[in-house]
């Protein structure tokens, strides 16, 4: 079997949490070191971490890892509409984000500001701490940002590796040959986990959880550190359900910061570290999974205040305080 | 990819070893076409063709003529004799499901994440939906089940699959567990608690095997054990037997769920892990702290060490009432291996009665997180054979 050293995004497909979030994924608490102090941007805005960051960044005292990605302050107007309002979001290495909310919360909006489909009007990305632009697609695809929309844009009449590699060819791919397309496929069906027979088949003969899978496989392919799902379960079987949900749970084993979109509140509470609930645009609630009853995600999805959405409004008052 | 990796052994080994393969993608997959068989293997399909020839010759699987993307192909999947029987476990954080033959053969399985505190009305739906969708995997109808054995981690009243003690599966108090899974599958349904079937299985398939006196001690969300008796489940008057969970460990402790102060649950248990390691290390869930272990960090290590001296406490406990041939050490924490056991040794060693003719032996669960859904399917196997067709009838309605 050919193995072509020289090109990068090959190796890198290889083994993307090694080389893409190296030793988070087996200790989170131990590297914050290895990334640069948080801006002071964030350290202000972020009042829970602040104390902890300012003091020794080089030594393993924050308990938290500092996020892979965050949003402060970041809003999106569709016309009159504030699709994001004032939204402040982080993502970290080797955590699962559920996002939930009602119909129009802005959910998928998020998705597409990080995803670089629609930039934000106002507010700040940073990326390792670092004021990031995210324009395009391409370039969210540059930064280690893997999207996978809802309609996950998979060509039905072609196979599973033609899809994986679709519009790659010419780029990192370049002169790869149909074997070594095959073994990189099922290498990263293997490493997630996923249940598919042959890489071989037609995509419009697989199952929803299997086109899901292979979605996720194709944006797994440039080796990314965030991996966005929208909606990831709507509509499937729960054997498609079950294994789109263990196939999430493997790919935080593996490293990734995961952010999941859905209403589907069994399968948020099954998977999710923490949780956060968008209502008209804003963050009405943040809180980490196993501190929230059932009721607690409703009362904050409809806008009914609790103790979750309390705490989310005294952390953004103590923030905006100083 | 469809060259055999060479090996060093003998033809026969290398073609025991492909057999092997071949089994694995079958049952990973329910039923398969050869050319999808040696995708999934990694094997050729001339060496798939010759294999699954001679596993058809000796009865081990069935061909059947399909039709994949308008081409005609021979799907393989693996015979089942005389009917099929389906293990189901609801663990804390994981359902589990697994389909074998009346011979105890495992011929399909399937898993997914559970939400804590997960709900009897969506546990039980789900699980019969997994259920109907294996049976369509392999092409059985569903008239070949012929029984369901369904562990839950909580004490249960095994007649009618209640759980006589309230707050412990809060989702599924209230509900006759048995009688109303039944009726969404349309056969019977035997039930009984976890570790009383890790027990089990640990004792038929599993680090147990011809013990006549073997105990099983579930060590992850909360802590557990099962008793296995001459070969017969040991459950007590009503089912609370080996709940070594509410042994008290700490004189002036919390008070646990129960209402008792210090019960070895308050020390041991997902929350009580991971809320000591949240300074240091921040959310991990247990997963992560048996991985970070298995990885060599100090503080989960630590944990797992300390958990272990504290279900020492309560195996020594119990040895000294069962005086059990085996102790076998099952739940997430196990997969720590001798880092949680040794602890379990030297602690339970201290306050043992040393019987020379018995030394107490504490050993790693050999099923892994399967000896639940193993014991199910046990259960189904033993109770399905014992009671034939009289229970259909009345659990038809
Ligand atoms: N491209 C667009 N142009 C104009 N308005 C848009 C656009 N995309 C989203 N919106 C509006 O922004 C708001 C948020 O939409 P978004 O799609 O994020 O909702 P959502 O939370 O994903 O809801 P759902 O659960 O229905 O998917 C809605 O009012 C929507 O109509
Ligand atoms: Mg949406
Ligand atoms: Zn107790």
């Amino acid at each position: 079997m050919p193995t072509d050293h020289r090109n990068p995004a090959r190796d890198a497909s290889q083994n993307p949490a090694s080389s893409a979030v190296p030793s988070r994924a087996s200790n989170p608490a131990r590297d914050t070191s290895q990334n640069p102090a948080p801006s002071a941007t964030q350290v202000v805005d972020d009042s829970d971490r602040a104390a902890s960051s300012t003091g020794q960044v080089t030594k393993p005292s924050s308990p938290l890892p500092p996020p892979i990605l965050s949003l402060r302050g970041v809003c999106k107007k569709f016309g009159s509409v504030r699709a994001l309002d004032h939204v402040d979001f982080d993502i970290r290495a080797h955590e699962v984000v559920a996002v939930v909310g009602d119909n129009a919360a802005g959910k998928s909006v998020l998705a597409k500001t990080i995803a670089g489909v629609h930039p934000p009007d106002s507010g700040t990305i940073y990326l390792d701490g670092r004021p990031t632009l995210i324009p395009t697609p391409a370039a969210a695809h540059e930064l280690g940002v893997a999207t996978v929309f809802q309609d996950l844009a998979l060509c039905d009449n072609l196979d599973i590796v033609a899809n994986l590699f679709l519009g790659r060819e010419a780029r990192a791919y370049g002169v790869m040959k149909e074997a070594a397309m095959e073994d990189i496929a099922r290498s990263v069906f293997g490493r997630i986990g996923a249940r598919l027979p042959s890489v071989r088949t037609k995509v419009a003969a697989l199952s929803g959880g299997q086109r899901q899978s292979t979605a996720v496989a194709r944006a797994l392919l440039g080796s990314p550190r965030i991996v966005v799902l929208d909606e990831p379960t709507s509509s499937l079987s729960v054997t498609q359900t079950a294994e789109v949900l263990n196939l999430i749970e493997h790919l935080r084993d593996l490293g990734y910061g995961v952010m999941l979109i859905s209403h589907i509140l069994a399968d948020v509470q099954a998977v999710a570290d923490r949780l956060v609930v968008m209502r008209h645009g804003r963050i009405n609630g943040e809180a980490p999974m196993a501190d929230v009853s059932y009721e607690d995600i409703i009362a904050a999805i409809t806008g009914v205040p609790n103790d979750l959405t309390r705490a989310t409004q005294r952390r953004a008052d103590a923030a905006r305080a100083g | 990819m469809t060259t055999e990796r060479p090996t060093l052994g003998s033809q026969s080994s290398l073609r025991e070893a492909n057999r092997g393969r071949i089994l694995d993608a079958i049952k990973r997959f329910g039923a398969l076409t050869q050319v999808e068989i040696a995708d999934a293997a990694g094997l050729s399909t001339a060496t798939v063709s010759n294999i699954v020839k001679e596993l058809t010759a000796n009865g081990v699987v069935t061909t059947s003529p399909v039709s994949r993307s308008g081409r005609r192909a021979l799907q393989v999947s693996l015979a089942r004799r005389l009917g099929l029987v389906a293990g189901v476990h609801f663990a804390s954080r994981t359902l589990r499901i697994e389909l074998s033959d009346l011979v105890g053969t495992v011929i399909a399985q399937q898993h997914m994440p559970l939400p804590a505190d997960h709900r009897a009305d969506t546990g039980m739906d789900r699980a019969a939906l997994l259920i109907a969708d294996l049976l369509e995997s392999i092409g059985a109808s569903h008239e070949e089940l012929r029984g369901v054995g369904l562990g839950i981690a909580a004490p249960v009243d095994h007649r009618d699959g209640s759980l006589p003690v309230h707050g412990i599966q809060r989702g599924w108090d209230e509900v006759q567990i048995a009688p109303s899974m039944a009726r969404r599958l349309d056969t019977p349904v035997f039930v009984d608690n976890d570790a009383n079937l890790a027990a089990l299985a640990e004792r038929r398939f599993g680090a147990a095997q011809g013990a006549d006196v073997a105990a099983y001690v579930y060590v992850g969300h909360g802590v557990g054990a099962g008793l296995v008796i001459d070969g017969q489940i040991f459950r007590g008057a009503a089912g609370t037997a080996g709940e070594i969970g509410h042994i008290r460990v700490v004189d002036s402790g919390a008070i646990c769920h129960c209402g008792n102060r210090g019960c070895l649950e308050t020390v041991v248990n997902a929350n009580a892990l991971v809320e000591s390691l949240r300074a240091t290390h921040g959310n991990l869930s247990l997963r992560d702290v048996v991985n970070q272990c298995l990885a060599g960090d100090a503080g989960c290590s630590r944990v797992v060490a300390d958990a272990g001296l504290f279900v020492g406490v309560a195996v020594a406990a119990l040895a000294n009432v069962i005086n059990p041939r085996v102790v076998v050490i099952g739940g997430e924490l196990a997969r720590c291996g001798d880092l949680l056991l040794d602890p379990i040794r030297n602690e339970a060693g201290r306050a043992v009665l040393r019987n020379p003719a018995s030394p107490l032996r504490i050993v790693q669960a050999a099923l892994g997180d399967l000896a639940p859904v193993r014991g199910a399917t046990a259960l189904a196997l033993d109770s399905v054979s014992l009671t034939a067709d009289i229970t259909e009838v009345s659990y038809a309605n």
